[in-house]
């Protein structure tokens, strides 16, 4: 009985450490991944919902079945401003989740340099 | 997985028995030990205490600097700038702050690590090969891994058990007792309405009865195998691990104990496992929920493809509504199970096929179908071709009312018209057989269908339709749509599939009413709706049931609030509401009465036991549900003179099973004897109602009497045979009506003289009985329908005591009739035998009494109230002669 309490707190002992040791190890790692992932997500989400590349494709094909010169014309112009607007908020999105993911890898050390300029 | 399929064996390598599984050998090896659990249990526990701690320490460091943004709030509103001061951004509360940050990533780094965790079964890894549809990459496949935490704790829970029992094994019991500890499994006893204590108490004396062993207990090899059909159920929906329902869900199968034990509380395999289904369902609509409005936020709004090169459809739009919009605003009902005719409908269209019609009967649930179909554009889970395309149900009605033939056409090609050139609509049309019979124009004479066809040729569009199974019969087979479009014939669900629509309106029903459904009012509503309700097709009927039964429940409830739960009972009173059908299980007193059930005929009959005991026997048989279920419930022909009491039974019989002579449907077969007389009874194809099919089809639960049945024309009688064979009639318009709660009694005067001289001659009546099948009945019937009776009962003519009972009775109607005037009735004994005397006649029955009676009392009755001599509180008697008097009552 005694033996298998050592052994067990011993056993415990060492989850708990490990816990604490592949926190750092998961965070660029795994973790990343799924920041990572998740970033894709949001990008394909925002893309369907911006449908960025439908209007991008489509930009020489006439709205509304306009088929006739004058609506093929103005057609073109209006998906030209809509490529234009969509592209742009598209890069804000594209900005934005970089933004993320390098404020996802720099937040440990700069946490950690924040605390030593505080003990400085 | 087909249950038969499934083929255990023993693999070498890893030393237990498991199953190949596409290609993989699925197999479950647990380490289960004592010392194992206890470490995993307290590592558990001080896990969460890390974590507790964490939260608390994050937490505080959110308290700093809130203090901290508290103490400079000077600062930051007059000069923030100053914050960047060394001065200011270095102190004691910042420094906790940034100190505690740390925990706050390393709780944000414990809760991915448990989420991720929690998806057991990586389905990446054992992604399917293209080709074989087999495992890439595992060969062996150790399931025990893929136990979520719930279930994995069970399974220690059982071991734990067996080990303090001192079991070599630990067995699926040992299972079922640690999972009736867990909170799903005991909801899945409260649905099924058992008392849980009783099914421990049951259990705890049966789980010590395997082998003892002084040494830790294995795990057992039906064990094993139980677990590996459980993790078969998990991988087959997809799901994240194996959970405590899978767990419970082959345990029936695996232990003879326990399923006597359940059996015992009315629980067999299918209930038990349609309940775990149910809760699972429910898991599936909250899942299907959340993924389904992700998904139609995307859906664009309004008339437009995502691309804009569609074409607005004003018309269309008019006479139409957007089926799509209405699921993604989630209006729809939810489609179950309906992959086979989805798959269908999605071939025939990539086959280049342009139009598909829906056929079924009457609520089997096609325009749910179509409904379904219009929540997976939403998600955009079809086909290519259907993807960003709205699904548009054309209103018939609208389209054709105020409108003449020719116009109705001309807004019908606009509609189409615009639909083909938008070239994002398929179109809906429900019930197409409305469109039909409209034609314009005299010579050239073209009807509105045609319209339709030529799109569906020219391929200008794709379009679904509706037709009940009846108008595709009659008018669409063979016709040019039926020939231009492709039918998927929409079946009837199975019993299960049926309970488990049911299980999936449930949750809506119970917070929209109040009420607690139990396992046995779904199982009811569909075996009672099978059996009593055939004008439409389950799932409706089934559908239509329950809310009956939620609704009764309901108002029961607003009385007493206590009375909230709806079981099988209350679906077998909404059945009795619907159609008059006592379904509830046979109380005690009816019970009583069922065996009572000769006496109680015999007040109102007089003699013929034979009889009595036949009719009796077989309606105690029906009640207690051991009759064929599809045949009427009894058949009877009544051979006898006139007058002796075959109608008298009858309506007897009605009385006492149904509760009134109104459930009995009389027909006189002399009134049947033209060859004209079949469509007289059962209706014809123009839409004349039969006299016959439609009384029963408006009371299915009521006596059929043939009078005189050897005056049928021979057509009618060949119809019986199907009627009294198979319980069922197809009527004129194509319904088949059914029998099979009907009694059905055919009466019969021939060789009434025969019976009366055997009779006489002191004959057995079972010989008289043979004689007359053998030499009397079978000049007007075929031998084939005097056998498909269940019984033929002679009626014997009446004796002179049986006379003196009927007078008896007789009289005691006249004294209840006089009763209701106020005057008293009374008669002497050798009054009335001088009567009954009078009018017997053994040739006539009880006919020549009656006339009598009627002469010599009723009408002596009715000429002294017209001249006043008889008022109320007198008393009218009938002396010892048989004369009527009067007994002068007091004068008030």
């Amino acid at each position: 009985m005694e033996h298998n309490l050592l052994s067990y707190f011993g056993k415990i002992l060492l989850q708990i450490i490990w816990d604490f040791l592949y926190f750092p190890l998961w965070w660029y790692s795994a973790g990343l991944v799924k920041t990572i992932r998740g970033i894709g997500r949001f990008y394909h989400n925002e893309q369907v919902s911006l449908n960025f590349f439908v209007w991008l494709k489509n930009i020489f094909v006439p709205m509304y079945g306009q088929y006739d010169i004058t609506g093929r014309l103005i057609s073109f112009f209006m998906r030209l401003v809509q490529v234009i607007f969509r592209g742009l908020l598209m890069l804000i999105v594209i900005i934005f989740g970089f933004a993320f993911l390098i404020f996802y890898i720099i937040l440990p050390p700069a946490i950690l340099l924040a605390i030593w300029k505080q003990l400085l | 997985m087909n249950e038969d399929e499934i083929n255990f064996e023993y693999n070498e390598k890893v030393k237990s028995d498991g199953l190949w599984f596409l290609g993989c050998f699925v197999y479950c090896h647990l380490h289960l030990k004592r010392s194992l659990i206890m470490l995993d249990r307290t590592l558990t526990f001080v896990r969460s205490l890390v974590n507790f701690i964490a939260f608390v320490l994050a937490s505080l460091g959110w308290l700093s600097l809130a203090w901290y943004i508290y103490e400079v709030r000077e600062v930051i509103l007059n000069n923030p700038v100053l914050l960047l001061a060394p001065k200011y951004y270095q102190h004691p509360l910042i420094l906790i702050f940034l100190l505690t940050l740390v925990f706050d990533l390393f709780l944000y780094y414990r809760h991915s690590v448990t989420q991720a965790a929690k998806q057991k079964i990586n389905y990446r890894q054992l992604k399917l090969s293209g080709d074989t549809g087999h495992f890439r990459r595992k060969t062996l496949w150790n399931i025990a891994d893929t136990l979520d935490d719930e279930s994995k704790n069970v399974l220690d829970e059982a071991y734990l058990l067996a080990a303090k029992l001192k079991q070599a094994e630990v067995n699926p019991r040992h299972l079922f007792r640690a999972l009736l500890k867990t909170k799903k499994i005991q909801a899945i006893f409260i649905r099924l309405g058992v008392d849980a204590n009783l099914l421990v108490q049951k259990l705890d004396n049966h789980l010590a009865d395997g082998e003892n062993s002084s040494k830790p207990p294995v795990v057992g090899a039906s064990l094993q195998r139980l677990i590996v059909l459980a993790s078969l159920q998990a991988y087959k929906r997809h799901q994240a691990a194996i959970t405590v329902l899978d767990l419970a869900w082959p345990c029936y199968d695996y232990d003879s104990i326990l399923a006597e034990i359940l059996y015992d509380l009315e629980i067999d395999d299918d209930k038990l496992k349609n309940v775990i289904e149910w809760f699972k369902v429910n898991d599936q609509i909250a899942d299907n929920y959340r993924e389904y409005h992700k998904a139609a936020i995307l859906k664009p709004w309004g008339a437009m493809n995502r691309s804009y090169t569609s074409i607005a459809t004003p018309t269309l739009d008019h006479f139409s509504t957007d089926l799509t919009l209405a699921a993604r605003s989630g209006r729809l009902d939810l489609c179950m199970d309906r992959l086979k005719e989805f798959s269908a409908i999605f071939d025939a269209y990539s086959s280049g096929q342009a139009g598909v019609l829906l056929t079924g009967p009457v609520g089997v649930g096609k325009r749910t179908i179509v409904e379904g179909l219009a929540q997976m554009m939403v998600k955009e889970s079809v086909p290519k071709f259907l993807q960003d395309k709205r699904l548009i149900e054309l209103d018939s009605a609208s389209l054709i009312s105020g409108a003449s033939a020719s116009e109705a056409q001309e807004r019908l090609l606009v509609c189409l018209s615009e639909a083909n050139r938008a070239g994002n609509i398929v179109l809906f049309i429900a019930d197409v057989e409305t469109l039909m019979g409209i034609s314009s124009g005299g010579q050239e004479s073209f009807e509105l269908i045609g319209v339709l066809v030529e799109a569906i040729n020219r391929q200008a569009l794709f379009c679904i339709m509706t037709a009940s199974a009846e108008n595709y019969a009659k008018f669409i087979e063979g016709k040019p749509l039926g020939e231009s479009v492709t039918t998927v014939g929409v079946a009837e669900p199975n019993f299960n599939q049926i309970i488990q629509i049911l299980e999936s309106k449930a949750a809506m029903l119970e917070s929209h009413y109040g009420i607690y459904l139990t396992y046995s009012a779904l199982d009811k509503t569909v075996s009672l709706s099978n059996k009593y309700l055939h004008d439409v097709s389950a799932p409706l009927k089934a559908i239509n049931l329950l809310q009956k039964a939620v609704i009764l429940t309901n108002k029961v409830a607003r009385n007493n609030p206590k009375k909230v739960i709806c079981d099988g009972e209350e679906v077998a009173l909404a059945i009795q509401d619907l159609t008059g059908i006592p379904a509830n299980k046979v109380s005690e007193s009816e019970g009583q009465k069922l065996l009572n059930l000769e006496t109680d005929i015999h007040k109102r009959m007089v003699g013929q036991e034979e009889a009595v005991k036949a009719v009796s026997a077989s309606l105690r048989r029906a009640r207690a549900d051991l009759k064929d279920s599809a045949r009427p419930i009894a058949s009877f022909l009544f051979l006898g003179p006139t007058g002796v009491g075959k109608t008298e039974l009858a309506k007897t019989v009605s009385e006492v099973y149904f509760g009134a002579e109104d459930y009995m449907i009389r027909l006189d077969m002399s009134e049947y004897q033209e060859a004209d007389s079949v469509s007289k009874m059962i209706g014809d194809q123009d839409g004349a109602l039969g006299y016959l099919t439609e009384a029963v089809r408006k009371k299915p639960f009521s006596l059929i009497l043939f009078d005189e049945i050897e005056k049928a024309n021979l057509d009618i009688l060949n119809l019986f045979l199907q009627l009294l064979d198979d319980g069922r009639l197809t009527d004129g318009q194509g319904r088949t009506i059914s029998f099979s709660q009907s009694i059905i009694i055919a009466t019969s005067n021939i060789g009434s003289v025969t019976i009366q001289d055997s009779i006489r001659q002191g004959i057995d009546i079972s010989l008289i009985k043979q004689d007359l099948i053998d030499n009397q009945l079978s000049k007007y019937m075929r031998p084939e329908l005097i056998n498909r009776f269940d019984g033929i009962v002679v009626f014997k003519p009446l004796t002179e005591e049986d006379i003196l009972t009927i007078a008896t009775l007789m009289l005691k109607k006249i004294k209840k009739n006089l009763a209701d005037k106020g005057v008293n009735f009374k008669a002497d004994k050798d009054g009335v035998a001088i009567l009954a005397k009078a009018g017997y006649d053994p040739k006539f029955g009880a006919r020549p009494l009656r006339r009598l009676l009627q002469e010599r009392v009723e009408d002596e009755i009715a000429n002294l109230f017209l001249a006043n001599q008889l008022r109320r509180r007198d008393t009218v008697f009938i002396d010892n002669l048989g004369h009527i008097g009067i007994e002068k009552g007091r004068e008030l």
